[in-house]
């Protein structure tokens, strides 16, 4: 489902260039679900873009589905790309403050231009439990709250892969293991490919597989998580 | 394009958009308002000055002209009338006395009013017509010179004729002296009658036409190539020389207003377009991640757009149109004169400035929204773009110099203040960054309000900067209007005075002077020094004969001629209103001939300082030196003269005297014994006139205030939104201040102090800025003489404090009340 050869990430800086991942090659596949795992700073965050197409290269490839060679990409087609087969899930949420939950997660579908964007919506805001909050607004939501909003979201365009960055990074141990099932409940109701970074070590464990990345580089495979997120 | 909008309905209903909707529909509205009113007052100011040459349009000429070129106005849908003017004398059974006749058509005057009375200085009345055929109505003066009245009968050439009535005002007397010779007026069939006009008579035909100013336009376009070379067509500007200037300035000013009003409109779009733009890269950066395209961004900003113009430029027409309704209503008690309806024109000029602004000022940023990079959504440290850019400067610019072009259809005045504009803004700009920048601190300072303020303006420098910029530029523009519109309406005022002289007195006998003098002083009339006036022509310039020199004024019609004979004086003390622009005014003690020479008579001449002119006055030549050039404000209604000559060369001529006094209403009736008494003696009365010069006065200066209160309005819109703009860095601060344990009070104390600084800061540049516009546009543009205003640099600043720590307090205030969690969430 996503293959990467190779990939590399630096940047320029005052001070010269700085390399943020280097060499990192790997491939997981389709209905997995992955950890990326590593310190503060050691560029997991950047890997995650890189694979979502949210972000560039420096050099090395990412295809996506088989076939799709993001790497070739403009942002444009990147874009339909993401719409079409991508979900996220972020640390704060990014819900849109001026739409209520219900147009929050009426977006992907609209974007698409799905006609049937709203009963979809309504649908996986009642399966996330908050079919009662409809109409409200994220400032009037708490943040388990906002943070179902977003998971109905990313679901919404029912996606092939989800990405999610610290997804209970923001919300407290028993708002963030909720979250956490609903998480995995869903992904196995959709049967996607699950990608996630994250700090927590409860929900590195439900991963599948978790990557450990150190100083920019790829250090271990579903190796010791414990040691990872330490 | 429906989601877009879907997006546009729910910004709008989550508050998203009201301060950009609220600066377009104000921006919008001022400037409808402005141009509505401008124009209703406009026209009301023409068909009342209109008054001044009884006609919107006069052809002026020697001979008769073509009954084809008067026909043709019929076609125009124009009304046309035509009157007759020559001097004759004029025969009672005791007397006779040379007078201005002037026979008029039937329909004069086409504009303004004749008023007349049944007795000589009496109490006047409007005539609904002119003067029947058969009969005169004959100036009050006219009745002391002659020792008749009323219903008695006078001779005007072959024919004797009743006095109908006393006239005492006719609209397009003017108040030149050229027209010194009492008036009669008689019907133009008479004219035939008298027998007075033969060949060779000196005789004005004058063609009077009135209508719809486009029909106007039209015609005299397609008249004016057929006119003969010494025919004149003329409207009330070049007409009347007593208000075509005030009414020129004030057109120039109530211009600037609206140009002023348009920028400031600009900037308030320009910063609440870039706020909004700001607030929304996350929002772009998530439809991103969500699958959207960038053209799919740009298609959706660009509904929202089209959206919010269409919203904002309909309100704000229509608004602009109750405004100014209302604003009409409420001074209608106040203007001499109703209203015109409102024209089309300024709502279509209200809307397409709108649309303009929008373009050039709202659509940049949101275009830049494109570029919001989807990373943001991972990465928060990620810095915020800038939405604005070299390309959206580009755009504004632009914009602001078309809008200004069009508005001012003045390439000069556009460029003057637009150049001026811009560098105003780079100096004001590096200026504000050298001030903020100086004495920087390390650290937040946290411990003191005063501290914490400067800190926090030192550590957002180049936002600081643009605010000072913001600020300073619109305080600057308000200054500068503020100092136009003060300086005009002293001019204004200066140009007649309240106890302006409102007689003037010639003809006055060197052994009859003691008398009148005594005469007045006995009424307690107070009267201004007397001039000796004698006419006379210049014949040589340089030794040459001036039959025997090229008229450089040849080609100028309205050039005033070398040859012609003149009134002359003499005088030790320079008349009022009266400049010397090169050379010296005479000294006492020198003993050569000199004279002074009034500026346009001596460049239309080609006269120079050291030049000598040999004059022929009674026959008898008199030699001078020109030893000045001097300009004249012909418009201060007091006596001028082209040439002056040094005391006592005079002396040895046989001159009269003339002087000037003023009469209130009560004294008035002081004239028919003077007259009686004096009877060689001319008076001619402009209290009429500098009374219908006071009304337009007046109205002009209320257009010029509603202006400044308008103009006003859009600036404070400016200050609201260019501190809406920064809020949420500063809220973002403070909120960290509140949860770090800073009383309430401190981050009050603080921002005050924030928002006073920049606003002390912001007025001081305003008030440089200011000092060198208003020094520019007084030069260049409106002829005023320019003085510095110290007090500017304290105001500026005081008010600049003033001004923006109110606004901004109360900008704040609600944010300030909440709980800083509440404010982290409205700001997430």
């Amino acid at each position: 489902m996503i293959k990467t050869t190779d990939i590399c990430k630096i940047v320029d800086t005052s001070e010269g260039s700085l390399v943020i991942l280097e060499g990192i090659t790997l491939e997981i596949n389709q209905g997995q679900s992955v950890a990326i795992v590593g310190a503060s700073g050691s560029g997991k965050t950047t890997l995650l873009s890189l694979l979502a197409g949210l972000d560039s290269p420096t050099q090395g490839t990412i295809i996506l589905g088989g076939d799709q060679n993001i790497t070739l990409m403009s942002e444009a087609q990147r874009a339909k790309l993401r719409g079409a087969m991508v979900g996220f899930v972020f640390q704060t949420f990014q819900l849109l403050s001026s739409l209520t939950a219900l147009e929050n997660v009426m977006l992907p579908g609209e974007l698409r231009g799905d006609a049937g964007a709203g009963d979809n919506a309504t649908r996986l805001l009642e399966r996330v439990g908050l079919g009662h909050r409809l109409t409200h607004y994220p400032r009037q939501l708490s943040g388990g709250e906002q943070q179902r909003v977003a998971i109905a979201r990313a679901f919404a365009s029912n996606p092939k892969i989800l990405f999610a960055d610290e997804p209970t990074g923001n919300l407290d141990a028993k708002t963030g293991s909720k979250i956490i099932d609903l998480l995995f409940d869903l992904n196995a109701d959709f049967g996607t490919t699950l990608v996630l970074v994250t700090h927590d070590a409860r929900l590195a464990g439900r991963c599948e597989r978790s990557i450990l990345i150190e100083a920019g580089q790829l250090v271990t495979e579903a190796g010791d998580v414990s040691r990872a997120i330490a | 394009m429906r989601l877009a909008l879907k997006l546009l309905i729910r910004d709008w209903r989550g508050g998203e958009l009201t301060l950009l909707l609220a600066a377009l529909i104000i921006a919008v509205g001022t400037v409808t308002t402005i141009t509505l009113f401008v124009d209703r007052l406009q026209q009301a100011l023409l068909l009342e000055s209109a008054s001044f040459i009884a006609a919107d349009r006069v052809i002026s000429s020697s001979r008769p002209i073509q009954p084809e070129l008067l026909t043709r106005a019929d076609e125009y849908g124009l009304s046309r009338t035509a009157t007759v003017s020559f001097l004759s004398m004029v025969f009672s059974e005791e007397r006779a006395q040379l007078a201005a006749v002037k026979a008029v058509d039937t329909g004069y005057p086409l504009r303004g009013k004749l008023i007349i009375a049944d007795e000589p200085f009496g109490a006047g009345r409007p005539a609904a017509v002119g003067p029947k055929p058969g009969s005169v109505w004959m100036e009050s003066r006219l009745f002391p010179s002659l020792d008749t009245r009323p219903g008695a009968s006078v001779d005007v050439g072959a024919m004797t004729l009743p006095i109908a009535h006393v006239l005492l005002k006719e609209p397009d007397r003017g108040g030149g002296f050229d027209t010194v010779a009492p008036r009669v007026i008689m019907h133009l069939s008479d004219v035939g009658g008298t027998e007075i006009i033969q060949p060779g008579s000196r005789v004005t035909y004058r063609y009077l036409f009135s209508g719809a100013e486009t029909q106007l336009q039209a015609w005299e376009a397609s008249v004016r190539p057929d006119l003969p070379a010494d025919t004149r067509l003329y409207g009330v500007k070049e007409g009347a020389e007593e208000i075509g200037d005030a009414l020129s300035k004030a057109e120039r000013f109530l211009l600037l207003g609206g140009l002023l009003g348009v920028v400031l409109a600009g900037v308030a779009i320009a910063l609440a377009a870039n706020r909004y733009a700001h607030r929304h890269f996350d929002h772009v950066a998530i439809l991103k991640t969500l699958g959207a395209t960038p053209a799919r961004i740009d298609q959706i900003y660009l509904v929202i757009f089209i959206g919010l113009g269409l919203v904002a430029t309909l309100s704000g027409a229509g608004l602009g149109l109750l405004v100014q309704a209302g604003v009409a209503e409420v001074l209608r008690p106040l203007l001499p004169v109703a209203l015109p309806a409102p024209s089309a024109k300024p709502i279509v000029l209200g809307l397409t400035t709108g649309m303009v602004c929008l373009l050039s000022f709202a659509l940049p940023p949101l275009l830049t929204l494109r570029n919001a990079d989807p990373v943001r959504v991972i990465r928060r440290d990620l810095e915020t773009a800038n939405p604005s850019s070299l390309v959206a400067y580009g755009f504004g610019g632009f914009g602001t110099f078309g809008l200004m072009w069009w508005y001012s259809q003045d390439l000069r005045l556009t460029l003057l203040l637009f150049i001026g504009g811009l560098v105003a803004v780079v100096i004001l700009g590096m200026l504000a960054l050298l001030l903020v920048r100086s004495g920087r601190q390390v650290g937040l300072q946290a411990g003191s309000a005063w501290r914490l303020a400067i800190a926090g303006l030192q550590r957002r420098q180049l936002e600081s900067a643009l605010q000072i910029l913001a600020f300073g530029l619109a305080l600057m523009l308000l200054l500068t209007l503020f100092l136009v519109r003060t300086s005009l309406l002293s001019e204004w005022q200066n140009q007649i005075p309240a106890d302006a002289p409102n007689h003037f007195a010639m003809n006055i006998l060197p052994d009859e002077r003691g008398d009148i003098r005594a005469f007045l002083d006995a009424a307690k009339v107070s009267v201004t020094p007397e001039y000796p006036m004698i006419r006379g022509r210049i014949t040589e310039l340089n030794e040459v004969l001036i039959t025997e020199l090229t008229n450089k004024a040849g080609s100028e019609r309205r050039a005033p001629r070398l040859s012609s004979t003149r009134n002359l004086t003499a005088t030790a003390v320079l008349p009022k209103d009266n400049k010397i622009l090169s050379g010296a005014w005479f000294s006492p003690t020198s003993e050569v001939s000199e004279v002074s020479v009034e500026a346009e008579f001596a460049q239309s001449n080609g006269l120079d300082l050291g030049d000598e002119l040999v004059f022929e006055i009674e026959g008898r030549p008199l030699t001078a030196l020109v030893t000045s050039i001097r300009s004249v404000a012909w418009d201060n209604l007091q006596p001028n003269f082209y040439l002056i000559f040094s005391p006592q060369m005079l002396q040895d001529f046989p001159s009269t005297f003339m002087t000037s006094f003023y009469l209130n209403g009560d004294q008035k009736a002081l004239l028919s014994p003077l007259l009686r008494q004096f009877p060689t003696m001319t008076v001619l009365e402009v209290d009429a006139l500098i009374e219908q010069i006071r009304t337009i006065v007046a109205q002009v200066t209320l257009a010029v205030e509603f202006m400044l209160v308008l103009i006003l309005l859009s600036g404070a819109m400016v200050l609201l939104a260019s501190i809406q703009a920064s809020l949420d860095e500063r809220m973002k601060q403070f909120v960290i201040l509140r949860t770090l344990g800073a009383s309430n009070q401190l981050v009050r104390t603080s921002l005050a102090m924030e928002f006073a600084v920049l606003g002390a800061f912001a007025g001081l540049l305003a008030a440089l800025g200011a000092e060198l516009t208003v020094y520019g546009l007084e030069r260049e543009i409106f002829d005023l003489d320019y003085s510095p205003s110290p007090w500017l640099w304290a105001l500026g600043p005081i008010l600049g404090a003033g001004l923006i720590s109110v606004i901004g307090m109360l900008a704040t205030r609600r944010v300030l009340d909440q709980s800083p969690v509440s404010v982290l969430r409205a700001l997430a």
